[in-house]
């Protein structure tokens, strides 16, 4: 082979080893055929030089024959010549510590954690690796559900027991990965074998060709037992993401109890420190597993978070798992709408068509049929009428409603002039209110100097023409051309061209003046021949917490049905009344400060974005506004950030929370000598699963080694010996250089076929043979 | 108002002769017409125009119904007499529409039929009143011909006794007119709402009233109780078409079916 290689141009000192290859791609069948017939053609071929008196000439045309097939079969197999130069190299063995959550558990009686006996295995055992790091490539790897090497100078920093997930199959698969090409000789493993991946029976079958996948021994070293494992954990709360005000949110908790005796401990709910709910779970030996409902009614709006806890025993593992933080989003179910009436009108009627098939809205509606002037020619048994429950209405009820709507109606008679009050305060605290025109309000409705014209965002003058019978157009302010109660279309532009196509009106309440801190967002101009007159017609304004409104008009169904008449349709309309019940009652999307975040539950490590929006009072966007923006971890100290609003009033903030809980964001600015702000919370979540399962699989530990070969090995509270920890380690050589050589495809090869065929063909010829 | 301002404009002009005057007193005309008067947050009930027949043969009777539902209910009504073609520009001022008659007539057109059924499906309310008296009528196989153009998916039915109508005022058990040709109303309905209600007993006959206040019509069988019971209907019918299914509402039902039970209505 020397002599091959020098010829083929090689130092055979630098190339040490050889090898052929065979590059043809032909299938068994083929290769069966050619096997089949190029005995056959020989044997024709001897029967052929019979004739050949000379034996030693048929054995030469014989030899020159089976010469040439054997060259045509080894050009159909395509050989190739590999030369390489290669070393001697090591075998490795790859030492896997596992680095998730449950290692951060106590053992007892030491009450060392499962990570610190690693640790410690780890510092007793040094010789034992010095030993091995002499004869093969010792790698270290933290595992949970991969690999990630670590140097053994930097285990002190970097061993944290955090990894929230521990995955067996995919840490070696990982890595056998990570040694292709390489000679793995096996692992060592120390783990508590809690792989929740895993059930409590035999190997499933990923994890065990993942193992035999390894090729090598899998030595198995236990951290922590379960002796004396104490713990009472809150394992799983399934309950909806959000919920209705005033409805009940159930709960359903899963209890697990490990080693705590017959007890009665109390499950308790709370929102801060605020008890909600408490129930009694009594805890018997034998029963690990308790499943506890739970029933609570939120009050507030908005998103709240609530925590649940079980008493902490002395002695327990994890102390961590006897409380869960939980978030729910308390929303509106319907908003409920009371709807006043003083008389049926295609006003009313085309409203409270949009109010009742709003699918937001949960409607009551009273209309006035009769007056005590009214003959009504029958007795009451004949009539459908009911006598108006004012009562329930303004003293029971009232702050089940979220939004009152007086529409064309006057009070009195139905209305004791006393439950105005209760009006003004359902206002003060939140509620919306709406007074809509016609005859019978405003000034004509009996209002003026009542608490109802002190609630109202206009002031009602006497001594005025009441109404305005004539048509005129209508107008929005520049001033609150954005503003979302005016929005029928998304687009600015749209937007004024919808209004400017919709009807004219007829029918205004006069003698109304806006107060200083009202917004006149809908103007009506008449024009009173050259003279052009101008009404406030739709004025919003605030008082207390509460939100209302006058529209002093009504006329506004014009804007459905004679828009209809005129080729257009009412969608306007509907969104125009839309958009008037969502500010009412206060929608988050019609504020002037709004601050969000970009998910809602975070977890672990993932950054948070806050967006904040700054708007004037009147709709138009804040730029260049500096605002402080506070969050607070749920351990930690405040921090503050300032942002400065850009062109649209919007300022963005990315960070990676601290830890785990609830975190409240505040933003905050100054706006005519006044702080104002709004509040945002968001969640992040540890991923608790480790917690789960937190007992010692010893079982799981001792089959992966018996499988692979391995030996399993406990670090107790005796000594550790793990020199019983072997493993094969046989010569590798590693090619560094290969040079490749095709024995069939070149000039020689081919030469000489044709050079034996020809002697073949002038030897029979010289026979006498054709 | 509107007549006058008009007037003090004409006395300040110099005098003008040929077209503009025309077109002047054309102004005026249209200016005093009575739809451009009527108050628009009353409630008005035109009557509805249509060709080949009489349109109103029984005068005086929405104006008697309308005056029955000012004295009867707090409804604010316009009680002066308006007539419109299906084609007027003005028909969408008025969501509720009143159509009589007493014989055939000839069918609506296309555009006619087009325009009504755009009317009755986004908002607005026809009552049809067969003035004959009898079954089988000119003007029924009109109507029943003109209502399977207008809805040829939606045939007419039977309104139910259960209808919010039986109960938006009075609670009424009977259907009746001037006569009893049929105890039921027909009707057609669209999500929910009840668009269009045909009466074949002649309820006009029952509601005309003359200017000095005495019925035009006698009632056949029932006497003056059926009267009543007919303008109940009328009232009950306008109040429906104002207030929809308002009395359907949770806080009505316990009420209305005690009621109901305790007493029994005519």
């Amino acid at each position: 082979m020397k002599l091959f290689a020098q010829w083929l141009g090689l130092d055979p000192a630098e190339y040490n080893q050889w090898q052929v290859h065979w590059g043809g791609d032909l299938s068994i069948p083929v290769l069966g055929l050619i096997g089949l017939l190029i005995p056959l053609a020989l044997w024709f071929f001897g029967t052929s030089l019979s004739r050949i008196q000379s034996r030693i000439k048929r054995v030469g045309l014989f030899g020159l024959r089976v010469a040439a097939f054997a060259l045509l079969l080894m050009m159909f197999l395509q050989p190739q010549m590999e030369f390489r130069k290669s070393q001697a190299s090591r075998n490795s063995v790859a030492v896997l510590l596992d680095n998730s959550r449950s290692l951060s558990i106590k053992t007892f009686p030491s009450e060392a954690t499962r990570g610190d006996r690693v640790r410690q295995a780890l510092a007793d055992q040094a010789s034992y690796f010095e030993k091995l790091q002499k004869d093969f490539q010792v790698d270290f790897f933290l595992v949970s559900d991969h690999a990630e090497p670590v140097l053994p100078g930097e285990l002190d920093d970097r061993y944290r027991l955090q990894a929230t997930n521990t995955d067996f199959t995919r840490v070696f698969m990982d890595v056998k990965n990570r040694y292709q090409g390489k000679s793995l000789q096996g692992v060592v493993l120390f783990s508590d074998g809690a792989d929740l991946t895993q059930g409590p029976d035999d190997l499933s079958p990923e994890l065990r060709a993942s193992l035999l996948a390894l090729g090598g021994r899998v030595h198995t070293v236990q951290a922590g037992g379960n002796e004396n494992f104490k713990d009472l954990a809150i394992e799983n709360i399934s309950t909806a993401d959000f919920g209705f005000v005033h409805q009940p949110v159930n709960l359903s908790v899963t209890v697990h109890a490990s080693n705590i005796g017959n007890k009665n401990v109390s499950l308790v709910l709370k929102e801060g420190g605020t008890i909600l709910v408490s129930k009694i779970v009594e805890i018997r030996e034998g029963q690990d597993r308790y499943a506890v409902d739970m029933e609570f009614t939120p009050t507030e709006l908005g998103r709240r978070v609530y925590s649940l806890s079980l008493p902490v025993f002395a002695g327990e593992a994890i102390a961590a798992n006897n409380r869960r933080d939980f978030q729910v989003k308390v929303v509106r179910d319907r908003i409920r709408v009371l709807h006043l009436n003083g008389r049926p009108s295609w006003d009313s009627r085309f409203l409270r068509e949009v109010l009742a098939n709003n699918p937001k809205v949960d409607l009551l509606s009273f209309f006035i049929l009769r007056t005590l002037t009214d003959d009504v020619a029958a007795p009451t048994s004949e009539l459908s009428l009911i006598p108006f429950p004012s009562n329930l209405l303004f003293a029971d009820y009232l702050n089940s409603f979220d939004l009152i709507i007086f529409q064309n109606f006057r009070y009195e008679p139905f209305i004791d002039k006393k439950y105005l009050n209760n009006i003004q305060t359902f206002i003060q605290r939140g509620g919306g209110f709406l007074m809509v025109g016609g005859e019978l309000s405003f000034q004509m409705g009996g209002y003026d100097r009542t608490v109802m014209e002190d609630m109202l965002p206009v002031s009602l003058e006497g001594n005025v023409l009441k109404f305005l019978n004539d048509p005129y157009r209508v107008e929005i302010p520049a001033a609150f051309a954005r503003h979302p109660l005016l929005k029928l279309e998304k687009d600015f532009t749209r937007n004024r061209q919808a209004w400017e196509q919709l009807p004219s009106l007829t029918g205004l309440n006069l003698g109304l003046e806006p107060r200083k801190d009202a917004q006149i967002l809908l103007q009506g101009v008449h024009q009173n021949g050259e003279e052009k007159e101008t009404y406030p017609l739709l004025v919003t304004g605030r008082n207390g917490k509460g939100r209302v409104a006058a529209l002093a008009t009504d006329a506004s169904w014009d804007w459905n049905f004679r828009r209809v008449g005129e080729g257009g349709s009412g969608r306007y309309y509907q969104k125009f009344w839309s958009n008037m019940i969502a500010w009412l009652t206060g929608d988050p999307e019609m504020e002037t400060l709004q601050i969000e975040t970009d998910k809602e539950r975070y977890r672990e490590g993932e950054e948070v974005l806050v967006k904040v929006r700054v708007l004037y009072d009147d709709y138009n966007p804040d730029s260049g506004k500096t605002i402080q923006l506070s969050f607070a971890p749920p351990r930690g100290e405040l921090q503050t950030v300032s942002l400065i609003t850009g062109n649209e009033g919007e300022a963005t903030y990315q960070f990676l929370p601290a830890g785990e809980g609830f975190y409240r964001l505040h933003m905050e600015l100054e706006r005519d000598g006044n702080k104002i702000g709004r509040e945002a919370l968001f969640g992040v979540f540890a991923d608790t699963a480790e917690f789960m399962k937190p007992l010692v699989n010893a079982h799981l530990l001792k089959q992966m080694a018996e499988i692979s070969g391995g030996r399993y090995a406990a670090i107790g509270d005796g000594p550790l010996d793990l020199s019983m920890l072997t493993f094969s380690n046989p010569e590798v050589l590693e090619p560094s250089r290969r040079k490749t050589f095709s024995l069939w495809d070149n000039w020689w090869c081919f030469g000489l076929l044709v050079g034996i065929l020809s002697l073949e063909w002038w030897l029979r010829r010289k026979a006498g043979l054709s | 108002m509107k007549t006058s301002g008009i007037l003090f404009t004409l006395k300040a002009m110099r005098p003008v002769t040929g077209i503009p005057a025309l077109l002047m007193v054309w102004t005026l005309f249209v200016a005093a017409s009575p739809s451009t008067l009527l108050d628009p947050s009353r409630l008005t009930m035109p009557q509805i125009k249509y060709r080949g027949a009489r349109f109103a043969p029984v005068p005086g009777a929405v104006e008697g119904l309308l005056a029955q539902v000012a004295r009867r209910t707090s409804i604010e009504v316009n009680r002066e007499p308006l007539a419109l073609e299906v084609t007027d520009p003005d028909l969408f001022k008025y969501p509720s529409i009143y159509m009589g008659g007493d014989s055939s007539f000839q069918p609506f057109t296309a555009e006619e039929l087009k325009i009504l059924r755009q009317y009755l499906s986004y908002g607005g309310f026809l009552l049809i009143d067969d003035n004959s008296g009898r079954a089988d009528s000119g003007f029924d196989r009109s109507v029943r011909s003109m209502v399977a153009q207008l809805f040829p998916h939606t045939p007419l039915q039977k309104i139910p006794r259960d209808h919010s109508l039986f109960r938006s005022f009075y609670l009424i058990n009977s259907v009746v007119g001037r006569v009893v040709v049929r105890p039921y109303l027909e009707g057609i309905s669209i999500k929910g709402r009840t668009v269009l209600v045909y009466n074949m007993n002649d309820l006009a006959g029952a509601w005309a009233r003359n200017s000095l206040g005495q019925w035009n019509y006698e009632v056949i069988a029932g006497g003056e109780t059926q009267r009543q019971w007919s303008i109940r209907l009328g009232v009950n019918i306008v109040m429906y078409a104002l207030t929809l299914d308002y009395k359907k509402d949770m806080v009505h039902l316990p009420i209305i079916l005690e009621r109901l039970r305790k007493y029994h209505t005519p």
